[in-house]
């Protein structure tokens, strides 16, 4: 089944399209208008941009509980695979996790994470409600659960294979790849996706766009 | 900058980044400020997301059995516990 795509399109021909992998889960919330910005900005600057839904998230009509690592892979590399023009492959932090089977031109990763500490957080998440609503839990009986049957953890439905697979998740090489963090070697501003009230931040964006646009000069692309 | 003022520093730069404090509120913290029940961003995902980067940033590792409630009850408590934690 298609999922949707937000496609922001340059006036003329596009020099190259970024596919956006935006952070997972609640992360991605926290930066999407963000990322949406800059995508804006990538479009004024005469990319095309696209960022498509994963399965089980935002729009998509699967359930969450169904779907793994392996099928967001596959589902980006197929979003990429559609792309006319060059493809360059933008990755969020988990987003890093995911993005190594798309056929692309060149790759760009912002603060990317391991999958240990992203499932790490969503274990706390929920012991630390579990405790607050008076309920004895701790991320190793969770741990245990999450083996047998699907195990909710922090609003997300997630499947044994999904829990597995994050647990021993890395981002993996890719070539041509700038890999940067926040500061002064990488974008200014301030780890949106961290933010417990999601925010937004136009000059990031603006930096995000930019960097992306250098490397792919860089690359050899446009 | 002395180790106690460093790990001060680190912890109210996460707690902005996290809370969206601001410099300024981040910097206004006391040691008796109230945070868990008391700042309204601070929720159980908030909590989680904080324990997290306490562990990237300060370089330690957090046992599940050492959080309680009172770590997150003020900042002067959360200041203690990391202290603790980098100098063991």
């Amino acid at each position: 089944m298609a999922e949707h795509q937000l496609r922001i399109d340059p006036a003329g021909a596009p020099r190259a399209t970024v596919v956006i992998v935006p952070p997972l889960f609640e992360e991605a919330n926290r930066m999407r208008r963000t990322l949406v910005l800059a995508m804006r900005a990538l479009a004024a600057d005469g990319f095309a941009a696209l960022l498509p839904d994963l399965p089980g998230q935002n729009e998509s009509p699967v359930p969450l509980a169904e779907v793994d690592l392996d099928r967001w892979r596959d589902a980006l590399a197929e979003a990429v695979s559609g792309v006319e023009s060059p493809a360059i492959v933008a990755s969020f932090r988990g987003g890093a996790l995911i993005d190594h089977k798309a056929n692309a031109e060149a790759w760009w990763r912002l603060a990317p994470v391991g999958g240990a500490s992203l499932l790490r957080t969503l274990l706390r998440a929920r012991v630390s409600a579990d405790r607050e609503a008076g309920i004895a839990s701790s991320i190793q009986v969770l741990q245990d659960q999450a083996g047998a049957a699907p195990l909710l953890l922090a609003g997300n439905r997630l499947s044994p294979a999904m829990i597995a697979g994050l647990g021993a998740s890395e981002a993996q090489a890719v070539r041509p790849l700038r890999s940067i963090g926040l500061g002064a070697d990488g974008i200014a501003g301030t780890p949106l996706w961290l933010r417990a009230e999601p925010g937004e931040d136009a000059a990031m964006a603006q930096a995000i766009a930019a960097d992306i646009a250098a490397w792919s000069k860089t690359c050899g692309i446009s | 900058m002395t180790q106690a003022n460093s790990v001060d520093a680190t912890l109210r730069a996460l707690l902005a980044d996290v809370l969206g404090l601001g410099e300024d509120r981040a910097a206004a913290l006391t040691e008796d400020s109230g945070l868990f029940g008391e700042l309204p961003e601070f929720d159980s995902m908030a909590v989680a997301t904080v324990l997290t980067e306490m562990e990237d940033r300060l370089g330690i590792i957090i046992d599940d059995d050492e959080v309680d409630g009172e770590i997150f009850e003020t900042y002067g408590n959360l200041l203690a516990f990391s202290l603790r934690k980098v100098t063991d």
